[in-house]
């Protein structure tokens, strides 16, 4: 569905020093700097896959995606989405596509949602039937129906966000690319909006390319991972395999009716410790009978084996980068 | 396409009342200018009042339904990235522009046109002596002259992809065109040079050349020619736009996110 090779992206900015004597030299002199945002990055995303795009800020996400999406013209490389050249900007490739940007509205800002969406209506030709049962179904699954006639700019920022993904859905596209589409919203919105997402997936064979901060998206929603860093792709294939890869270790967290005062380096890395509980770095293959030991050895009330946190995992990658 | 333009107009209908206020301001804050230079005019040339009072009401009506604000609008769009938005959907943005421009003018139309007509009940001046043939053609230079404002504004609200603050680049336009489109003093009142410049240039066709016809200054020949040098500057302007437009496309940044 999505194929990218050898993608560069480079922009021209101007650089400039602080202070006013240099702001008075930048008036008749400007010094370029050419910033890659993207560079040879390749990639394939088949039909109905789910996959995010994870990497710190200005690691060249969203540049990718706005690429991936025609906004940008890329410097070199290609680009086909469901067959079309994005940058091309057909209105067929815009009709079987949708971006869900979390800090841009798509909204029409003092109108109620219900107008934008009839405006998208007309404007990528759905008819009435399909209009009515997509907005039916999406009104349902995002729990619109308090929202619809409400201005946007009086919704909470969890409401614009459902109405914003209800109103690039309308159209059914085929491919959906969302980026950030939890920033700034409260756990309890950000559990709602990964549902739907999975659930929408599931039920239209949607390819959706996600970017987010975090980790709860990506470990929800993707089996797959691409990691970006500094424009260039560092990572590209499971998550479990990453996991495995990048944290060749197990937490393994232990209660205890009374903390014993033992060496504990005999078994693991200490990571946390307080009051009754410790928390042990151990080999992955190791993990299972270290637990056994410590079962057999102390009063254990309680014990967890778990794979560290992906924040830490993904923190790592980026370290090993740098190295 | 006609559907398209339908909810456009509706949505943009529905925006507009959502600024009520700001509509209203806008409207009479633009009336200020042309009643003051009028009231300096009728003070200079008391004699001739009767057709100054025409003229700048004329002025005042043309300059409404050929108004535009897109360079604005176009800035701040591309500065701030909501451009995007409108690039995403399966439809040329400039359609977005042209449907906000039918919905303001008709509004505009609809107020300013009965104040006419009342106006004329009290002031004989204010009556317009023209043919049924003046009128359609008045009728038609003006949207030739709202066609020609609106590309000349959005084409330079395009320069936004290479310049952040386009507007002050279409400020010194304004300005020049305040003297040489008719807004400041009938251009018959110009210096001969600036005259004739203004005749092969486009701000005449913006606002003076349809009151010119509808008081009928320009007849006959000079009407036929004043038509052909607006048709001429629409081509040139269409040609620009579609310029700009591709070459803005491989140079946007598509900014924000």
């Amino acid at each position: 569905m999505i194929r990218v090779s050898h993608l560069h992206k480079s922009f021209r900015v101007h650089r400039r020093d602080a202070g006013w004597l240099e702001a008075v030299r930048h008036l008749w002199r400007r010094d370029y700097r050419v910033i890659e945002a993207v560079k040879d990055v390749s990639f394939t995303i088949e039909k109905g896959e789910i996959v995010g795009f994870l990497g710190p800020n200005g690691a060249g996400k969203t540049t990718t995606m706005k690429m991936l999406a025609g906004l940008l013209h890329p410097t070199s490389g290609e680009i086909t989405v469901g067959g079309f050249v994005p940058f091309e900007q057909k209105p067929e490739f815009k009709k079987m596509m949708s971006l869900v940007m979390g800090q841009k509205s798509q909204l029409i800002w003092d109108i109620p949602p219900l107008e934008t969406f009839l405006v998208n209506k007309a404007i990528y030709d759905i008819d009435d039937r399909l209009f009515r049962q997509t907005l039916e179904e999406l009104t349902e699954l995002l729990d619109l129906a308090p929202l619809l006639d409400k201005p946007t700019r009086s919704l909470s920022l969890g409401q614009r966000m459902r109405c914003e993904l209800a109103a690039a859905l309308l159209h059914r596209p085929h491919v959906l690319f969302l980026d950030e589409p939890t920033i700034g919203l409260d756990v309890h919105t950000q559990e709602n909006v990964r549902r739907f997402i999975v659930d929408y997936n599931r039920e239209h064979e949607t390819t959706i390319l996600l970017t987010s901060h975090y980790m709860g998206d990506v470990a929800a929603l993707c089996d797959r991972v691409m990691i970006i860093n500094y424009g260039r792709l560092i990572y590209d294939g499971d998550l479990s395999v990453l996991t495995e890869k990048l944290a060749p270790y197990k937490r393994l967290e232990v209660r205890f009716s009374r903390l014993p005062n033992v060496d504990w380096s005999e078994y693991g890395e200490v990571a946390e410790m307080e009051e009754g509980t410790v928390v042990l770095r151990v080999a992955r293959e190791a993990a299972a009978e270290t637990a056994a030991r410590l079962l057999e050895r102390f009063d254990v009330r309680d014990i967890n084996i778990e794979d560290p946190p992906l924040e830490e995992v993904i923190a790592r990658a980026f370290w090993e980068e740098r190295v | 396409m006609i559907r398209k333009y339908i909810a456009l107009l509706r949505m943009k209908y529905i925006e507009m009342l959502a600024y009520r206020l700001a509509t209203f301001v806008w409207m009479t804050g633009a009336i200020t200018q042309p009643l003051i230079t009028m009231f300096v005019w009728m003070n200079i040339h008391p004699e001739e009042s009767g057709s100054f009072l025409f003229y700048f009401m004329a002025v005042i009506f043309v300059e409404r339904m050929t108004s535009a604000w897109d360079v604005w609008e176009l800035d701040r769009e591309i500065r701030e990235g909501t451009f995007s938005n409108l690039l995403l959907r399966p439809l040329h943005p400039i359609h977005w522009a042209i449907a906000e421009n039918i919905v303001y003018k008709w509004l505009f139309a609809v107020i300013l046109a009965p104040v006419w007509l009342v106006g004329a009940v009290f002031w004989p001046a204010l009556r317009p002596h023209m043919t049924a043939g003046q009128a359609v053609l008045f009728l038609a230079a003006v949207v030739l002259g709202a066609a020609l404002r609106f590309l000349l504004s959005y084409s330079c609200g395009l320069l936004a992809f290479w310049v952040t603050k386009v507007a002050a680049v279409y400020g010194v336009i304004d300005v020049i065109s305040l003297f040489l489109s008719g807004r400041i003093a009938p251009l018959e009142m110009l210096p001969p040079v600036l005259r004739e410049w203004s005749e092969w240039l486009p701000f005449r066709y913006m606002i003076s050349f349809p009151i010119e016809i509808a008081t009928g200054v320009a007849g006959g020949e000079e009407m036929v020619r004043g038509f052909a040098i607006a048709a001429g500057w629409m081509a040139v302007f269409v040609v620009a736009l579609q310029w700009l437009w591709k070459a803005g496309m491989r140079k946007n940044q598509a900014v924000g996110g």
